[in-house]
């Protein structure tokens, strides 16, 4: 909560300094207008700093791989696409600044945000330039709460997540379960909901932990969850502490099942707590190329173009860009009121989770969560 | 209080990390009054280090106990001549600054340190190849691993190493000397220069052996590790009264303890407002620390 309290401060701050900046700024050049020749320029926050520095990359590679394959067919309507990328470093007061530089540097269209604390205060700044938001990675329920006109995420929402975990859980047939979160918004928010979720389902939510990031010993939080007799536990944080907390709780002679929630897919995870902690680990994924059938080619493409594999939201970014680009086609020009309007309509545009179509809160009304295990290196969809 | 034990264990096996990092804040800042912001990722460095080494001759080494101590052996090595080289470079054309300057200098090169070894390793965590396996013991009630005893071991012979070092040595006696006062040792034929620089190499070493632990027994290793631990490190040492180094091993023993137990009686949220509540808490009744002696002001 302090996080968000913090966060929407810091916006208020931002905000009232921004329309000093973007009063200047429309003398010379209005990019709130809109116009319909020249760069469509996309902008994107993403962590390339901070603890989350893994990210940014792979969201940028997936959002230039969509920028680079529009363009190369021409663009949309002869116009170029152009990709600026800022350092969101997971951290709110980085995000505004560079939302801030953002805007002054005349973007059209947002495709970025990965950390839910960190994108909140830039979503008043990128309304008050009338700029639409497609945010690809963050999805915490308090982004779209606000109800802001310009905001649409395209990451299944924490609701849609602990709606997915809530189920599988009881399925599973748990007597006792734990939840575990690092105290972010983006943890929380899934953690308070899959518990709402598991009480109406009727099973019972025998301990709930918050750890802190950034530290190596969970042993305090081990302990607590072990007295309880949970037989399930729900990890709902990032994968470096992920696969640390797995890794002490099979040292600790935990025997029960373990899962964990989007932020924490990753092969490091794997890594981290060791191929044999780590395996029957069960996680919470939006769907990636990994499991969409037919994404080989996908990854096959950037693999050849960035020399890696695609990492969490390369495939989200990806698909903001192109979502962008087919909002601006629809609206005939970069016009945020516009191009929010064509947002709204869109309908069927087939991306990585499915067919494109925005609820009225602007999140996705398909798509939405598969359940991954581990099995020997790798998050494979769970049959 | 059936957990009693375990929550006793699991708080001396932090602290004696702690207590590794908080000799180094406390011999810095003993002996020229700076608190050395970039100590928590010399620690971090030490964790780089070892994990080279580990990459580098991972075949020769095996992965048991020996190539442990091997790896230990060079990132304290690594570590400390990195600290005589901050020293040299950072903090000795200061030392006749305002404190304050020599302060932000150490916060700017702990920053330095984090993001140069950012973009030398990358920003992702590395994983070491090592780890000390076998079964867990009991101990009264509580569970405790092999790795873990080795660790703790491990500890306390630097620990008792350094603390005979500094007392029963000429380089000791002379470190003890120069945090009394300086400019007399200078007059007495000491070189000053010298010994801080040894006292940095110390230091830094131990909070290097610190990293390559952490690095073996967490298994992750990343480029913002120190942060935190160097934070925790400073309220030992301040606990136990800054500048006494039986004092910090005191402090972080104290300060793993209480967040144990904290812990386990409130939930790991308040495991940090614990810790830093009770530092001031701490210090309103005694600033001096537990075993820090009462500053007389000479006139």
């Amino acid at each position: 909560m302090t996080l968000i309290r913090r966060g929407t401060m810091a916006a208020a701050a931002m905000a009232l300094g921004l329309t000093i900046t973007a009063c200047g700024g429309s003398l010379t050049q209005d990019n709130s207008g809109g116009d319909s020749s020249g760069t469509i320029k996309l902008g994107m926050l993403t962590p390339l700093t901070g603890s989350s520095a893994a990210i940014g990359p792979y969201m940028k590679d997936g959002a230039q791989l969509a920028v680079d394959e529009i363009n190369a067919k021409g663009g949309v309507d002869g116009r170029k696409l152009s990709l600026t990328v800022e350092d969101e470093a997971c951290d709110p007061k980085t995000a505004a600044a560079g939302a801030a530089k953002l805007v002054s540097a005349g973007i059209d269209i947002s495709v970025g945000g990965y950390c839910s604390s960190a994108t909140l205060p830039t979503l008043s700044i990128f309304g008050k330039a009338h700029i639409p938001m497609l945010i690809p990675a963050a999805n915490s329920a308090d982004l779209v709460s606000q109800k802001q006109q310009n905001v649409f995420l395209l990451n299944g929402t924490g609701i849609q997540q602990a709606e997915a975990a809530s189920k599988f859980i009881k399925a599973a047939g748990s007597k006792g379960v734990a939840l575990v979160d690092d105290n972010t918004s983006y943890s929380t928010d899934i953690t308070k909901r899959t518990e709402e979720g598991l009480k109406q389902s009727g099973v019972e939510v025998v301990n709930h932990q918050s750890v802190t990031a950034g530290e190596s010993d969970y042993s305090g939080a081990i302990n607590a969850v072990l007295d309880s007799k949970a037989d399930f536990i729900y990890w709902t944080g990032y994968y470096q502490e992920g696969g640390l907390l797995i890794k002490q709780l099979k040292a600790a002679g935990y025997k029960g099942e373990i899962m964990v929630a989007d932020g924490s897919v990753d092969a490091k995870l794997i890594q981290i707590a060791g191929q044999k902690n780590a395996q029957g680990v069960f996680a919470t994924m939006t769907q990636t190329p990994q499991t969409i059938p037919g994404g080989e080619a996908w990854v096959a493409k950037y693999k050849e173009k960035f020399g890696s594999e695609p990492g969490p939201y390369s495939t989200q970014a990806y698909d903001a860009v192109r979502v962008a680009a087919e909002a601006v086609r629809k609206a005939g020009s970069t016009d945020g009121q516009a191009v929010t309007s064509a947002l709204e309509q869109i309908d069927g545009l087939e991306i990585f989770s499915g067919p494109l179509k925005f609820t009225a809160q602007h999140t996705l009304s398909a798509g939405g969560f598969d359940i991954l295990v581990v099995r020997d290196d790798n998050f494979v969809l769970n049959k | 209080m059936d957990h009693f034990a375990q929550l006793v264990l699991s708080g001396l096996f932090v602290g004696s990390f702690y207590a590794l990092v908080a000799l180094g804040y406390s011999m810095v800042y003993g002996i020229i009054k700076l608190l050395n912001f970039a100590h928590g990722d010399i620690y971090m460095l030490g964790a780089f280090a070892g994990f080279t080494v580990l990459s580098v001759g991972a075949g020769a080494l095996g992965g048991g106990f020996f190539a442990l101590i091997t790896i230990m052996i060079v990132a304290m090595i690594a570590t400390g001549t990195f600290g005589m080289v901050l020293e040299r470079t950072a903090y000795r054309p200061l030392r006749s600054a305002p404190r304050l300057s020599v302060l932000i200098t150490a916060v700017g090169a702990s920053f330095a340190l984090e993001y140069g070894i950012a973009v030398a390793f990358g920003p992702t965590p590395e994983v070491y190849q090592i780890g000390i396996h076998g079964g867990t013991l009991d101990l009264a009630g509580a569970r405790m691993t092999y790795a873990q005893l080795a660790m703790m071991a491990i500890a306390v012979v630097l620990m008792i190493a350094l603390d005979t070092l500094v007392r029963k040595t000429r380089s000791g006696r002379a470190m003890r000397a120069i945090s009394q006062d300086p400019k007399a040792c200078l007059l007495m034929g000491i070189n000053v220069d010298r010994v801080i620089s040894r006292t940095f190499f110390l230091g830094s070493a131990l909070a290097g052996a610190a990293g390559v632990m952490a690095g073996a027994y967490y298994g992750k290793i990343d480029f913002l590790m120190g942060f935190i631990i160097g934070l925790k490190a400073f309220t030992a040492a301040v606990i136990g009264g800054i500048g006494n180094l039986r004092g910090a091993v005191l402090g972080a023993v104290v300060l793993g303890l209480l967040e144990s137990f904290g812990v386990a009686y409130l939930g790991s949220e308040w495991r940090d407002v614990f810790a830093f509540g009770f530092l001031i808490l701490f210090l309103t009744v005694r600033p001096t620390g537990l075993l820090g002696e009462r500053v007389t002001e000479r006139v």
